[in-house]
């Protein structure tokens, strides 16, 4: 990696039950696709996308994790270098919402005390069949001191906003970390340049 | 005759236009006199009838020259009337022609649109006929085909039958409905009646036949009826039930090796392997009946079988390995060492706690395992695509994606696939465990021995990282192998490279009397972050000495580390490119996947360089800058405001500089020994920085006569030759300040700075400013201030 073509690198890690379309956000948001049928994730996947924000190349490696029990130790191996997780569960699926504090409890052991976490309700496309209401997330994410945005992989609502907005953080992060601490242990997206700038947030 | 109709409306055109001009002249001429007879009646002046009789001339002139011009053409309108009324009798011949050909054309279409239709009629004709023929052909096979199964059916001689089923099974359905509708319907009725009677007479023998083969396990008779299925349009059914057969060979042989391995008879050697051993037996079993038996499908059954024929397999492949993966888990109390595992790494004091090397066969076992199942998952991918390929050579797209499909689904989401994956899903927790505890062992167990640049735990430990993603590598599952390289990386970045922060925090002891004090405060330190850490730990505290090692030793392992890393790193790509030349894991998406790892774990590296960094910074400013100040404070007590006399007795005995040098000689000398080279020279490249910086600014507290500044240069070249000796960093650079400082010092007046600065330089660059070559030129004393100031720089 001699020529390095981008400004920050960051890895972002997708978690959360299975069937709940990890794999479906990320295909949406990398490829623009929303492939239908799809197997369940074995392991783990990776994909990489390089956003242009605000004139600042950034390259997002994406992990889309298996939901599935058998593979949590694989995945568990990824929450430790992660800049930030997307926690995600199904809007029609109360099972995948109930799981949630599961989710918390592994990502306080396992990943780095500076990690972001945006939580996420997948599948608002399928408004008729919703079993989380909007509000009871939304008060679970503020309790947990997340962000929260629902997202549709198939109408590709959101989807490019949850990545963008989850990017402009990361950068802020990386810059303020630069100012804080010069010279401790540095992260792997790293900023050069050294500004403050009003990026997009969240809501 | 077209060029003869132009030319005639040529000829005409012109006629008509003479005439036309003609006409027009003669009446200008009569009409449009200029002068009307009336204007001449009236004249009565001589001069104007003159003058009016010569403009009546002039127009006579005029009229006579024009009607000359028209007579002259009248010739050659003549001999064009000529040509004209030549051509006359030839227009009547062409228009004859013309009609006579008009006549035959028409005649001629008519004949071709008379033989056309016949054609076509015979075409048709012709046609039927063959059909005719054909129909006539398959009414006489089914004639013999009824004959033929009759007798073959009679004689048992079932390959015979079946071969007169698939004739009639491949007639063409249309034109047997056809021959029933026509008028020999009684005697094909009766033959297709007697046919299909014959065909499921012959279906239910053949099932029952192979049934009873299959019962019998009589592999011979298998086969023969395995080949009649396809004859009958059977080939699913029939692949099903030698898929059966298959299996009830497959399952009894598997079974008998499980007892054969729970029994115990095998050599002890093995014993620690028999689960995986009997999968490896089991798998090679089913491999192997798969390579037995593909060319009879192949031939019999056509391409694109071996798909469901291998679907089959599986699900008693998969029954099989669960089983013994069964067993395996019970007697090897997998699941319970996993949880002991998983509970003493969520909480550290847990009471109960399983040692390292229990894990180790375990962990071999199932990595064996895994690497068989993946092994036989790659030959069948390999088979199946293969065969796929050729069958699907023309189909469409979409049955390709179909097949494609189909496959994946069988190999990822099949049982066997299942079971893996789970066994690797607690055997990556276990591996981690096994790799943190060792880790933490070799540390604990750290010793070093006099003479060695390095201690016991950095070998160790690499050794033990190695040796768990090696074993994680053996398993083929890229997944797993990703896992433990992330591990690896947590365990050096955090586990251990805090033990070397640790042991660089507890400093350098100094040793010099003024520096008993700072030694006093870091072993209180030390014993503080020793109870900290909740155990005493007597090393570094026996005695300065050790404790001096100590920490030359944990600066040699870092950098020992860093360097192993890269080593590390560099190892694994190679074996990843080994196991990715033998086909394993799918193509780009796996190397990118292992890259993205690899590279988390390079970047380790540097943070143990920085940590380097830090450790050399403290040693330097701990060690050797409490030794160093106070050695070039002496320069102070050296006056340099000296005349002949003292310069020749300093020439004679060196008032400062040597007794530096030996002093600066002696403090490294211990470094040189207990540091690898590299860091050496880091270190004194550092001291040199100090020693530069230090002495410049003693230089500014002193005072200089012309010799005093000769003294200081004789000094210097002295210093920096000894310290060009001890290094390889360039030192010049370093003293460039020191060395102008020297120039400006020796100059014999304040003026003669001017041949060295500005246009003059030359190749020398200033590393001064102008303010501070005043500041230089004002230590002489025997150099006015006026004319410093004096002085355009």
């Amino acid at each position: 990696m001699s020529m390095e073509d981008y400004d920050h690198l960051f890895k972002i890690v997708l978690i959360g039950n299975a069937g709940v379309g990890k794999t479906c956000l990320v295909r949406r948001f990398t490829q623009g696709l929303f492939p239908p049928g799809q197997g369940a994730t074995i392991g783990v996947d990776f994909m990489i996308k390089t956003v242009e924000i605000r004139g600042q190349k950034v390259k997002l490696q994406i992990w889309d994790t298996a939901g599935q029990e058998r593979f949590r130790s694989i995945t568990q191996s990824y929450y430790r270098s992660a800049n930030a997780l997307i926690l995600t569960y199904d809007i029609t699926c109360e099972d995948s919402f109930r799981c949630l504090p599961e989710w918390l409890r592994e990502i306080e052991q396992y990943a780095n005390n500076k990690v972001i976490t945006v939580l996420v309700g997948n599948k608002i496309d399928l408004a008729d069949k919703r079993e989380v209401s909007r509000q009871r997330a939304e008060e679970f994410a503020e309790a947990q001191n997340m962000h929260y945005l629902e997202t549709s992989a198939k109408e590709a609502d959101n989807v490019e906003k949850l990545f963008l907005d989850l990017a402009c953080e990361l950068i802020q992060e990386a810059k303020q970390n630069v100012l804080v601490n010069n010279d401790v242990s540095v992260m792997p997206g790293e900023g050069r340049s050294i500004s403050y700038l009003n990026c997009c947030s969240f809501r | 005759m077209q060029e003869l109709v132009t030319e005639v409306t040529c000829l005409m055109f012109v006629w008509v236009n003479m005439s036309e001009s003609v006409a027009k002249k003669r009446s200008g001429s009569s009409g449009l006199s200029a002068i009307s007879r009336e204007t001449i009646e009236n004249l009565t002046e001589l001069d104007d009838l003159e003058r009016v009789y010569q403009q009546l001339c002039d127009e006579e002139k005029q009229v006579e020259s024009e009607l000359e011009s028209l007579v002259s053409q009248q010739g050659n309108i003549e001999t064009k009337m000529l040509a004209l009324q030549r051509m006359g009798p030839n227009l009547q011949l062409i228009e004859g022609d013309a009609s006579q050909l008009s006549g035959m054309i028409t005649f001629t279409c008519s004949l071709a649109e008379n033989v056309s239709s016949k054609v076509r009629q015979l075409d048709l004709a012709k046609n039927r006929l063959y059909q005719a023929i054909q129909r006539a052909d398959d009414i006489l096979d089914l004639k013999f085909c009824t004959d033929g199964v009759q007798t073959a059916l009679w004689n048992e001689d079932y390959e015979q039958a079946a071969a007169h089923v698939h004739r009639y099974l491949s007639l063409d359905q249309s034109v047997i409905e056809l021959s029933r509708q026509g008028g020999e319907s009684s005697a094909v009725d009766a033959s297709l009646a007697l046919l299909q009677e014959a065909e499921q007479r012959l279906k239910t023998l053949v099932k029952e036949r192979l049934d009873q083969a299959i019962t019998a396990g009589d592999l011979a008779q298998v086969e023969r009826f395995f080949k009649i299925f396809p004859l009958l349009g059977l080939h699913d059914e029939g692949l099903a039930r030698f898929a059966q057969y298959l299996c009830t060979q497959l399952a009894s042989k598997a079974e008998e090796n499980l007892l054969l391995a729970l029994g115990g008879d095998l050599g002890e050697r093995r014993a620690g392997l028999m689960f995986a051993d009997t999968l490896t037996l089991l798998l090679e079993g089913i491999a192997r009946i798969i390579e037995t038996h593909q060319p009879i499908v192949e031939t019999y059954y056509g391409p694109g079988r071996l798909y469901t024929l291998i679907r089959h397999l599986q699900v008693e492949c998969d029954r099989q390995a669960e089983k013994i993966v069964d067993k395996f888990i019970q007697q090897r109390d997998y699941h319970n060492k996993f949880q002991i595992v998983q509970n003493s790494m969520i909480r550290s004091m847990s009471t109960e706690k399983i040692e390292p090397r229990e894990l180790d066969p375990v962990l071999l076992e199932v990595t064996v395992m895994n690497s068989r199942a993946e092994l036989y998952l790659r030959f069948l991918r390999r088979r199946i695509s293969a065969d796929f390929e050729v069958g699907d050579a023309t189909a469409p797209k979409s049955t390709m994606q179909e097949h494609q499909q189909g496959l994946e689904k069988l190999l990822k989401h099949c049982l066997l696939s299942r079971n893996m994956q789970e066994l690797i899903g607690y055997y990556i927790p276990m591996e981690e465990y096994y790799m943190r505890e060792t880790v933490n062992k070799a540390v604990a167990m750290d010793t070093y021995e006099k003479g060695q640049l390095t201690s016991s735990m950095v070998d160790d430990s690499f050794y033990i990282v190695k040796k768990c993603i090696s074993r994680a590598l053996s398993s083929s599952s890229i997944d797993c192998l990703c896992a433990m390289i992330n591990h690896a990386t947590s365990v050096l970045e955090t586990d251990f490279r805090e033990v070397l922060y640790n042991k660089l925090r507890q400093g350098f002891p100094a040793t010099t009397l003024q520096d008993i004090q700072r030694g006093v405060s870091s072993a209180v330190s030390l014993m503080h972050s020793s109870l900290q850490q909740g155990k005493f730990n007597t090393l570094g505290i026996e005695s300065a000495e050790d404790a001096k090692a100590s920490f030359l030793v944990t600066l040699n392992n870092v950098e020992v580390c860093s360097e192993n890393i890269i080593t590390l790193k560099k190892n694994l790509e190679n074996d990843c490119a080994k196991l990715f030349s033998q086909g394993f894991g799918s193509g780009e998406q796996a190397q990118a996947k292992i890259d993205s790892c690899l590279s988390d774990l390079v970047s380790t590296s540097s943070k143990f360089k920085d940590l380097l960094q830090e450790g050399l910074t403290e040693l330097n400013s701990t060690a050797i800058k409490p030794q160093v100040k106070p050695w070039i404070s002496n320069f102070l007590s050296v006056s340099h405001n000296i005349e002949e006399e003292e310069f020749n007795e300093y020439e004679a005995n060196d008032p400062w500089v040597q007794q530096f040098i030996v002093n600066l000689e002696q403090l490294m000398a211990e470094f040189k020994a207990g540091l690898s080279p590299v860091i050496y020279d880091t270190l004194t490249g550092l001291m040199t920085s100090l020693i530069s910086l230090e002495l410049e600014k003693t230089v500014f507290k002193c005072t200089f006569s012309r010799l005093g500044g000769l003294q200081f240069d004789k000094e210097l070249r002295s210093l920096v030759a000894y310290l060009t000796t001890v290094t390889t960093w360039t030192i010049r650079d370093k003293f460039a300040r020191l060395t102008q400082m020297g120039t400006i010092l020796n100059l014999e007046r304040v003026t003669e700075i001017l041949d060295y600065w500005g246009p003059n330089s030359g190749p020398l660059t200033w590393r001064l400013t102008p303010a501070e070559v005043r500041q230089v030129l004002a230590l002489r004393i025997d150099f006015r201030s006026e004319d410093i100031k004096r002085l355009r720089l």
